[in-house]
């Protein structure tokens, strides 16, 4: 996910957390598991740390909640604001809220980043408690399927006994259906958007271009690198790159277009040396990016990413969703050329298929892969929609 | 005359007669849901619409009816053969660019098939042609020709040609007087207003 679209900030304007659709205030919570986890991999831990955020109440009989799962770069902090200081919101603010489409008058919603991460929950750079050191690379191969079974133990640890809906983007909505996937009676609802059951070639590729430019700058030093410190300039080359694929030709051109930077004033701005403003936006992407986020943690979560993959997993994409007893709803959006419409159709062709209740959406948004963070009025009304539906009962007698 | 809406009911019903219960229905062109949600109210269909309209799909979605943004022909190729009991294609079959196309792949992935349209060949629609020389306007046309989405007028006549031509049995048919309601005797092709079509592979 981008920056700037996880959530704009407006300059000038009231401060977000005031206004009557914000959650306000959140506060983020640990949860603290004290017993081993196994990872698919077989590889363990002897506990593990979940941040995670909740807004809203869970009702009487605990079937109100609503999971939200994030994308490869995300975090727990989804809706409102940590201080009244803050220059953003939670990345999908714009969808969570009183009165939103994801009303949080309604349901209780829950957000956790990720096993893996590293915005505090337990990821390679938390410490190691046998040597006191970061895990590092010596961390556990994490597959999307550990992620979700970390997050149930959170939600057995919440009370919460049925999951409203689960909903996310991108690999957020890989862990949703995975969700659907090995807890059936747990998910009521699945909302993917922006997602897909297996990445392309094209996707494993850019990620690994990503890999490697962290791992061939010197300071990555094979993991083991101090807190502050670690390969900072192959981790923004990681995110420049990885930022034009959630973005699309036509919304760079017309942010950015061929403009160079003013910074450099107006005598300089024809000269062949003044930087175009998509470089310094790039730039600027890549060096916030170094300073919110875990190189080695970008290793786990982007080969979680491409090792995710239902048909390999289960035979067949069908045989995947034999157990599911959700409904699905797949949101595809028509520029999104990183998990483009066509691998978001297939998720809910395969339900259908397997005789499953799924729907599939598609926006024609030019805003690429990040479409999916769009403010945008029909996707509210079509989430809305999928999470509340009318049980009106039409009178078909003459 | 009959209201749009009175018209819209006696058509859900005779499709409805025609749809086991419990059956899996495929509906060509769900628009806003309202045939799928009747059958799943009356006869308990397992169902799923496709429309290419996002506006109509969420209409779908908030009423419970399932629904697939797309095109028709593609989401069927998708489906192994026979997976559903029942394909609908009520008033969509004059808009599609390849109706053949759209009627085998129907008739593959459904064992029997609905086809309801309007017939073109009405004797209102011939008169107004014949006296005005203008292309037919009504409920179903309403649009001028320069400003129509691409329209395959069908009549009675040339629908059942169709299915001879293509080897497609009929097992039923029922044919609508203009009111759309009352049982239309003799010569179909000229009173009959709406039809209704059962159909098969052979």
């Amino acid at each position: 996910m981008t920056d700037d679209l996880e959530a704009p900030s407006v300059p000038g304007s009231a401060p977000g957390h005031l206004s009557p659709g914000d959650v306000g205030l959140a506060q983020p919570r640990d949860f603290v598991y004290g017993h081993p986890f196994t990872f698919r991999s077989g590889q363990t831990l002897p506990g593990f740390t979940l941040r995670y955020e909740t807004y809203g109440t869970l009702n009487t009989t605990r079937d109100n909640a609503v999971l939200i799962c994030h994308a490869l770069s995300g975090d727990h902090h989804c809706a409102g604001w940590h201080s009244p200081e803050d220059r953003k919101p939670g990345w999908w603010n714009n969808l969570i809220g009183p009165g939103k489409a994801v009303d949080t008058r309604r349901f209780f919603v829950v957000c956790a980043n990720v096993i893996g991460g590293c915005q505090g929950s337990t990821g390679p750079s938390s410490a190691d408690p046998s040597t006191g050191k970061p895990y590092g690379i010596a961390f556990p191969f994490v597959t999307i399927s550990d992620i979700v079974r970390s997050q149930k133990l959170l939600l057995e640890h919440l009370g919460v006994d049925e999951v409203h809906a689960a909903i996310g983007g991108s690999m957020g909505g890989m862990i949703a259906t995975q969700f659907s996937i090995e807890f059936p009676s747990l998910v009521r609802r699945v909302l993917a958007m922006a997602s897909t059951a297996r990445e392309s070639a094209q996707a494993i590729a850019f990620n690994e271009v990503g890999r490697q430019a962290i791992m061939q700058d010197p300071a990555w030093n094979r993991g083991d690198y101090p807190r502050d410190g670690g390969p900072r300039v192959g981790l923004a080359i990681a995110r420049m790159m990885a930022h034009i694929t959630y973005v699309s030709d036509a919304s760079m051109d017309r942010k950015f277009g061929r403009r160079r930077s003013p910074a450099q004033g107006a005598a300089a701005a024809d000269a062949l040396d003044a930087p175009f403003e998509v470089e310094n936006y790039l730039r600027h992407q890549g060096q916030t990016f170094i300073n919110r986020f875990d190189a080695n943690s970008y290793l786990t979560i982007t080969r979680a990413l491409d090792q995710f993959d239902l048909a390999q997993a289960y035979g067949s994409l069908e045989k995947a969703f034999v157990p599911v007893q959700a409904e699905t709803l797949v949101v595809g959006f028509a520029s999104d050329w990183l998990f483009p419409p066509e691998q978001n159709r297939e998720i809910a062709l395969a339900l259908l298929r397997a005789g499953k209740r799924a729907n599939y959406a598609e926006l024609a948004t030019d805003l690429g892969h990040d479409s999916f963070l769009l403010e945008s009025e029909e996707l509210y009304t079509l989430v809305r929609g999928f999470l509340e539906r009318e049980q009106v009962v039409f009178d078909f007698t003459i | 005359m009959i209201k749009p809406v009175e018209k819209r009911t006696i058509d859900m019903q005779i499709i409805g007669g025609w749809v086991e219960p419990g059956s899996r229905v495929l509906d060509l062109g769900c628009g806003r849901g309202e045939l799928l949600d009747y059958l799943a109210q009356k006869k308990q269909v397992c169902g799923v619409g496709v429309d290419l309209d996002f506006s109509r799909i969420t209409a779908c979605v908030r009423r419970g009816v399932n629904a697939y943004q797309g095109d028709m022909t593609a989401f069927m190729r998708s489906f192994p053969e026979h997976h559903f009991d029942r394909v609908i294609c009520s008033r969509t079959v004059h808009e599609l660019n390849d109706p053949t196309g759209v009627i085998l792949e129907a008739l593959r992935v459904g064992r029997s098939l609905t086809v309801g349209f309007v017939n073109h060949a009405f004797w209102k629609n011939r008169l107004i042609a014949l006296v005005r020389g203008r292309k037919v306007r009504n409920v179903v046309y309403p649009t001028e020709w320069f400003e129509s989405r691409p329209a395959n007028p069908v009549s009675i006549a040339d629908f059942e040609d169709f299915c001879g031509k293509k080897g497609i049995r009929i097992v039923r048919s029922v044919h609508l007087l203009g009111d759309w309601k009352r049982p239309c005797p003799v010569l179909p092709n000229l009173l009959a207003g709406y039809a209704l079509y059962d159909l098969t592979g052979r």
